[in-house]
């Protein structure tokens, strides 16, 4: 797609630009509307069994009975709650822990590959070992949330603290700030944005592990509704409950968007 | 040839004419990479007087960014004295303010905040450093912008703002690391005249460092020209320019020959830098950075 | 220049043991000191918090059982089939994505927010679509490393120099040939990045899989500790697992760096 300007008269330049912008949100929708409706005949006509692919239309009308019955509400606030929670641990050991790493340069120098390493491993397979320890509640799911999203919480706090511009710190410097000073004055706020960015990475992970882990231990919110209602074989339920699960997570993660933008107005 | 004429310095300090501010006394900084000592600068001296705008200029790697350093504290292994008036000093001092050659705005701060940032550290009040700040920031021409974020900002205008937050700590000696060096041409000459007015406002002892003969010639009193590496004064040229000034002499007889006359001081100790760079450049291990 | 700092030489630190070493033998020391401590305090349930000892054996006892190689070959075929199937697909879609601008702009938006959700809740739909088997475990696995592959694929689209594709168009390149001698080779450091990310979600799709219903794989091996209490034995495969985890991580890497510019 080259971008050669034509000339054009104004007015239609207007409406060109304005159709040029949407078009590609419009593609992407209407292909999902096709293919939502393309399902819907194939399933009709029996080319997929409507037993292993409910209708479309079956799920939709699943959703609202999913919503009365099964206490969508109240289980949307449990995961909320686990998350939350996890999202709040991982902050303060995250940034704590972040914080004291930079402050001791031989502590960090040996444990740094140490988390990044941590950051790659399966945490999430624990589960059936945090099962032992804390027992079949909401405290497994925590900390498994929050194990997962300490070490991108970590890493970024780092990176930021040691990130600081040069010329800050010395600027720093040549007022004589001391060491509290510093920290608080110059080197903190600047690596406030990439802390954000920690947290936000830390928080996701967060979300996925805990939702991921009330399906496997069948206890919980969002995540125990979808394994209950595939017990059930409540198929079309099943599906409905899955599609909103994946729109609360969305929502999730683009208003986490907004709020860094928020944020960092300065980007 | 410059014509050495007595200069009008104002004695903003009250003391005898002939004391000087700043003396840097037979400075010698070397640095050891792997392979070789490299001598920054090499047995140098130098004396500013109250009231006075030095210009140190010189080609790239001649060692005049040690000597910001070394003057401004943040450098501290080195032989030899810097005294501010008869008091010896090492290590970051509050009668010398830095003005440092990079961005360096604190982006998470507002134009006023920024500014009053040396007064906060000092312990003043908010009411009164704000007050304090917003002087300094109408001294810089930043009228208006005080709520403004430095993003907001162009170039310009947040080096501007970092020579008002190291104003505001109403230093005796103002240090200066090519400030403008990011800036094009016209917008150095324009900030050139604000500083112009500045230190004539506030009988600010300056000390520029730059490589821009123009800018040396526009703004200073005296120019002292350091050779390349090892760095030492090659010379030392009086600007014979009226002051107050602005950036209309740039056009003048006087200002053209003294460009000229600094060039052919530099142009010697330019060449023998890039011969310098090249050689290296072309030793296993690739150029080392300045 | 006003770089400043530490331009004095530092004496040669040659000392008998490196510090960094020496702070994470002392931790690892005191880790196992306190485990061991804790372990035979009795102040925990049981064997939560088993002895080294028994830990060890039981990590001796696994891997010289062939029953743990059977079902470690069977994981490993799955990650390497749903990395295989996510990773072509993905690559191929994130190529697409990101030649053309306005299909990235159409469609990448679905991938980037569909990413970051769990996608463990599908895998009651790949049972019924591909029953019990290690097939629904692929799938899992496929459909979980997809999408970072193809991420990264189409962020490394864009970000390849123009002017090589300038080349490859003035040279009259088919498509095929375009991504094999122009777009793989100039993304393949963010392509590297991808495949390690897409390595790491495939292998915890597929294990989360198998923990959840299988009767092989290391997944399953882990439930079934789990079942029986087998404490010893799940810290050991555990261990196991995560061992190799980071090690395939660490190999990637260290593949992806192997052609860097040495620096001046």
């Amino acid at each position: 797609m080259t971008d050669v300007p034509i000339a054009r008269a104004p007015g239609s330049d207007r409406a060109a630009y304005k159709a040029a912008r949407w078009a590609p949100a419009a593609l992407g929708l209407a292909t999902l509307v096709v293919f939502i409706a393309g399902m819907e005949l194939i399933i009709r006509i029996g080319w997929l069994n409507r037993f292993i692919v409910p209708l479309p239309s079956e799920i939709a009308l699943a959703f609202e009975r999913v919503i009365l019955e099964e206490r969508v509400i109240q289980r949307f606030f449990l995961t909320a709650f686990e998350c939350v929670s996890a999202g709040l641990l991982l902050t303060v050991f995250g940034v704590g822990i972040g914080v004291l790493l930079y402050r001791w340069t031989l502590l960090r120098k040996a444990t740094e590959t140490w988390v990044a390493a941590l950051a790659a491993a399966p945490t999430v397979l624990m589960y059936p070992l945090f099962l032992v320890i804390f027992g079949r509640n909401a405290l497994t799911i925590i900390m498994m949330g929050f194990v997962a999203g300490l070490p991108p919480a970590i890493l970024k706090t780092l990176e930021g603290l040691t990130g600081t511009r040069k010329v800050l710190i010395n600027v720093g410097r040549s007022l004589n700030l001391t060491e509290q000073q510093m920290f608080w004055k110059v080197l903190l706020p600047s690596a406030l944005p990439t802390i954000f960015v920690g947290i936000r990475l830390g928080l996701i992970f967060a979300l996925i592990n805990v939702v991921g882990v009330e399906f496997l231990i069948n206890f919980g919110g969002l995540g125990q509704l979808i394994n209950e209602l595939a017990e059930r074989y409540d198929l079309p339920a099943t599906y409905a409950a899955i599609c909103f699960v994946i729109l609360v997570s969305v929502v999730f993660f683009m208003a986490m968007e907004r709020v860094e933008r928020w944020l960092r107005p300065a980007d | 040839m410059a014509v050495v004429t007595p200069m009008r310095r104002s004695t903003a300090q009250g003391s005898a004419a002939d004391a000087a501010i700043l003396t840097v006394d037979d400075l010698y900084v070397s640095f050891q990479t792997p392979g070789e000592t490299i001598v920054a600068v090499d047995h140098m001296s130098l004396s500013v007087m109250p009231g006075e705008f030095l210009a140190i200029i010189g080609p790239s790697g001649c060692g005049k960014s040690t000597l910001f350093n070394v003057i401004g504290g943040l450098l501290d292994n080195y032989d030899g004295e810097v005294r501010v008036g008869d008091e010896r000093i090492r290590g970051p001092h509050p009668s010398i303010g830095m003005v440092f050659q990079e961005e360096s705005t604190f982006p998470w701060r507002s134009v006023l905040d920024n500014v009053a940032f040396p007064l906060e550290i000092s312990g003043m009040g908010k009411a009164e450093r704000l007050e304090r700040a917003r002087h300094f920031v109408s001294l810089v021409g930043l009228d208006g912008f005080e709520n403004r974020y430095p993003a907001e900002l162009s170039g310009g205008m947040r080096q501007r703002v970092s020579m008002a937050r190291t104003l505001a700590s109403e230093p005796k000696i103002l240090l200066m690391d090519e400030p403008f060096a990011a800036l094009d041409e016209q917008t150095r000459l324009l900030l050139g005249d604000k500083v112009l007015q500045i230190q004539q406002e506030l009988k600010q002892t300056t000390l520029l460092i730059t490589h821009n003969i123009t800018e040396a010639v526009q703004l200073a009193d005296r120019i002292l020209v350091m050779t390349y590496r090892p760095g030492k004064e090659k010379r030392i040229v009086l600007v014979d320019l009226p002051r107050p000034r602005t950036s209309e002499v740039v056009g003048s007889e006087a200002f053209g020959r003294t460009v000229a006359q600094i060039w052919s001081d530099l142009r010697e100790e330019a060449s023998r830098g890039m011969q310098d760079s090249e050689s290296r450049a072309l030793r296993p291990g690739g150029a080392r950075h300045d | 220049m006003a770089e400043t700092g530490r331009l004095r030489a530092t004496p040669a630190a040659a000392s008998a043991i490196d510090p960094v070493t020496l702070v994470r033998i002392v931790i690892i020391v005191s880790v196992l000191v306190i485990w061991e401590g804790m372990s035979r305090s009795g102040l925990l349930y049981r064997d939560v918090v088993p002895s080294l000892l028994a830990i060890g054996h039981a990590l001796i006892t696994e891997l010289s059982t062939s029953g743990f190689y059977g079902n470690l070959g069977v994981t490993a075929a799955e990650i390497a089939v749903s990395l295989a199937i996510g990773g072509m697909s993905g690559i191929v879609v994130g190529i697409v994505l990101g030649a053309n601008r306005f299909l990235g702009r159409a469609y990448e938006p679905y991938l980037y927010y569909l990413g970051p959700t769990p996608k463990i809740i599908f895998f009651p739909v790949l049972i019924m679509w591909f029953g019990v088997g290690p097939e629904s475990k692929v799938a899992m696995g496929a459909l979980s490393c997809f999408f970072p592959v193809a991420l990264s694929a189409a962020a490394g689209m864009r970000q390849i120099d123009k002017v090589l594709i300038r080349v490859g168009r003035s040279f009259r390149l088919n498509a095929w040939q375009m991504a094999m001698k122009i777009y793989l080779p100039a993304m393949r450091h963010p392509m590297i990045n991808g495949v390690r990310l897409g390595l790491g979600v495939a292998l915890i799709g597929t294990l989360l899989a198998e923990t959840k219903l299988s009767n092989k794989g290391i997944g399953f091996l882990i439930i079934q500790a789990y079942s029986l209490f087998d404490m010893p034995r799940m810290y050991a495969l555990l261990l196991i697992l995560f061992a190799i985890s980071i090690g395939a991580n660490a190999l990637i890497t260290r593949l992806g760096h192997l052609d860097a510019v040495p620096k001046r």
